[in-house]
């Protein structure tokens, strides 16, 4: 027999609050290019991106840290499907660990030809050494960053 | 800490893949719920609570409950749903049957494939800050994951491999009908190779479980006995975590274990099913429950010790890697071990499986784990 099917597509925007800690975060990269984490006051650990308290602890987290720009490669991917609101795969992204942080943050890797992923995974291995850059026109987003060897 | 009663499954049903075209998603939770229900004997009377799980992206529903209540016998009836992982509305049933208010428990899960891109749905688990920028699905976790994996052991990418054509084969012989040998469909994700993963197919799968007292005034004979059971939790962000090893994963098997009353786990268990969305996950999974470590996986696998015929059969049924029912993968896994405990498993049934492991694993590179021990002594749980 024929069987039916119903498309549908629904549109809906969020808009969410960032919060203070968010905000700041993001401002400070969007204005002056630099990269801060949130300390716990509890541990001393230096929590990137930064939280305005501790999932650990529990403790509200009490100075801003600035982290970066260096750091190593945690752990990396190489992506070769394409997704809504990003650029067009390949690309790279992973977990840095910036230099002054305790915990990595997420990013996309630029500067590597992943037209040969065994080649391009050489270069991105974990414990590499990368460099944070930051775009001419930033808009206060984690597109306003990538990291780079160096 | 123990469970206050003796649970059992003492049904279930397995659809996975379902027969996509022919039915809605009412129609397929009333016939696995019906499924699971005549398994165990019972009609929707007996039951006296259900629990839910689904993921209402995947659905294109909000709140799974108004979906399934018409279908699995809700109406009228306890029903609770949640959307955080399918094994944990096995948990939830479990629980509530331990709190002395209920007898019997209906478990039911499913896993669509109607939504555009299951991956776009993922990342809406992202929180949208930090995360939600970046191409952050299930499998991203799982490469990500990979790749701390090889930097801890290179040689995990051979092992992979034979681990991938394992569960392959395996699945092959257990649902010829059904598994897979296909690539995924789209691309790989770096260091995970496009045939390691199977592609995402509509499942569903249902399971009863019963109170000792049930199991006695109903004469059950042939029932798989909740032995232990762990669950726990990583820090939401990867960033915060090692993925290189699976610490959540050692709390729920040290938990499952001491309930179950296993100090020896690989000797002591008959077979293991694993969710294991990539063979690198598989072999965390391996030194997380304590069957092998980092150090010995070379040896381990190579020997074939998890192989069928092997000492530990991990997987019998294939795994996720041959048939993937994406969100509820985790609770056929414990329906598999359960019916590997019955002598229910079809094709794959193992010889003497007394006591079996159920792993469950989901959010992002393995954040939620749970393990269930079932066994056909009832010893266990309830100290």
């Amino acid at each position: 027999m024929e069987l039916l099917k119903r498309r549908e597509a629904w549109n809906i925007t969020y808009t969410h609050a960032l919060g203070e800690t968010a905000s700041w975060f993001f401002v400070q990269i969007r204005d002056n290019a630099r990269i801060y984490g949130r300390r716990c006051g509890k541990t001393g650990r230096v929590l990137v991106p930064p939280r305005a308290f501790s999932d650990q602890t529990l403790e509200p987290t009490t100075d801003w840290v600035e982290v970066g720009p260096g750091g190593r490669i945690e752990t990396f991917t190489i992506v070769y499907e394409e997704f809504q609101n990003l650029p067009p795969p390949p690309y790279a992204f992973g977990y840095v660990m910036l230099d002054g942080a305790d915990t990595a943050i997420g990013g996309f890797f630029k500067g590597v030809d992943l037209a040969e992923p065994a080649k391009a995974a050489e270069q991105l291995k974990v414990g590499t050494r990368v460099i944070t850059k930051f775009a001419e026109q930033r808009k206060g987003d984690m597109l306003d960053f990538w990291f780079e060897r160096g | 800490m123990a469970l206050n009663r003796r649970i059992a499954v003492i049904g279930s049903a397995i659809m996975a893949p379902a027969a996509a075209q022919n039915q809605s998603l009412e129609e397929l939770l009333y016939d696995i719920a019906q499924a699971a229900m005549k398994d165990a004997g019972l009609t929707a009377d007996g039951i006296d609570g259900i629990v839910v799980a689904s993921n209402d992206q995947f659905d294109g529903r909000a709140i799974s409950v108004m979906a399934a209540s018409g279908s699995v016998g809700g109406v009228d009836r306890d029903i609770l749903s949640t959307p955080s992982a399918s094994e944990h509305a096995f948990v939830m049933g479990v629980l509530r049957v331990a709190s002395g208010q209920y007898e019997t428990q209906l478990i039911v899960s499913w896993s669509p494939v109607e939504a555009s891109s299951l991956s776009e749905a993922q990342r809406l688990g992202a929180d949208p800050y930090f995360h939600r920028a970046l191409p952050l699905d299930e499998l991203s976790g799982a490469a990500l994951q990979a790749s701390a994996v090889l930097a801890a052991r290179p040689e995990a990418i051979d092992l992979a491999a034979r681990l991938s054509a394992r569960n392959k084969a395996n699945g092959r012989r257990a649902y010829p009908e059904a598994a897979t040998s296909e690539a995924i469909g789209t691309k790989p994700r770096w260091p995970i190779a496009a045939d390691m993963v199977a592609p995402p197919v509509l499942g569903a799968v249902a399971i009863v479980i019963a109170s000792e007292d049930h199991v006695a005034k109903n004469g059950l004979k042939n029932v798989a006995w909740v032995r232990g059971m762990g669950w726990a939790t990583e820090a939401g962000f990867l960033g915060d975590r090692d993925l290189a090893i699976a610490p959540a994963l050692e709390e729920a098997a040290r938990r499952a274990y001491a309930e179950a009353g296993l100090s020896d786990p690989r000797n002591e268990l008959d077979v293991v099913e694993l969710t294991d969305v990539s063979p690198y996950q598989e072999l965390l999974a391996y030194e997380g429950l304590g069957l092998s470590g980092k150090q010995t996986w070379k040896d381990d696998v190579l020997s074939g010790v998890f192989d069928p015929g092997g000492s530990l059969p991990v997987n019998p049924s294939g795994g996720v890697a041959a048939i993937n029912p994406v969100f509820c993968t985790g609770l056929i896994r414990i329906a598999e071990a359960a019916r590997q405990v019955q002598g229910k498993a079809g094709r794959h049934q193992l010889d003497n499986a007394q006591t079996a492991l159920g792993h469950a694993a989901s959010g992002f590179a393995m954040m939620y784990q749970t393990v269930l021990v079932l066994g056909e002594n009832k010893d266990g749980a309830a100290a």
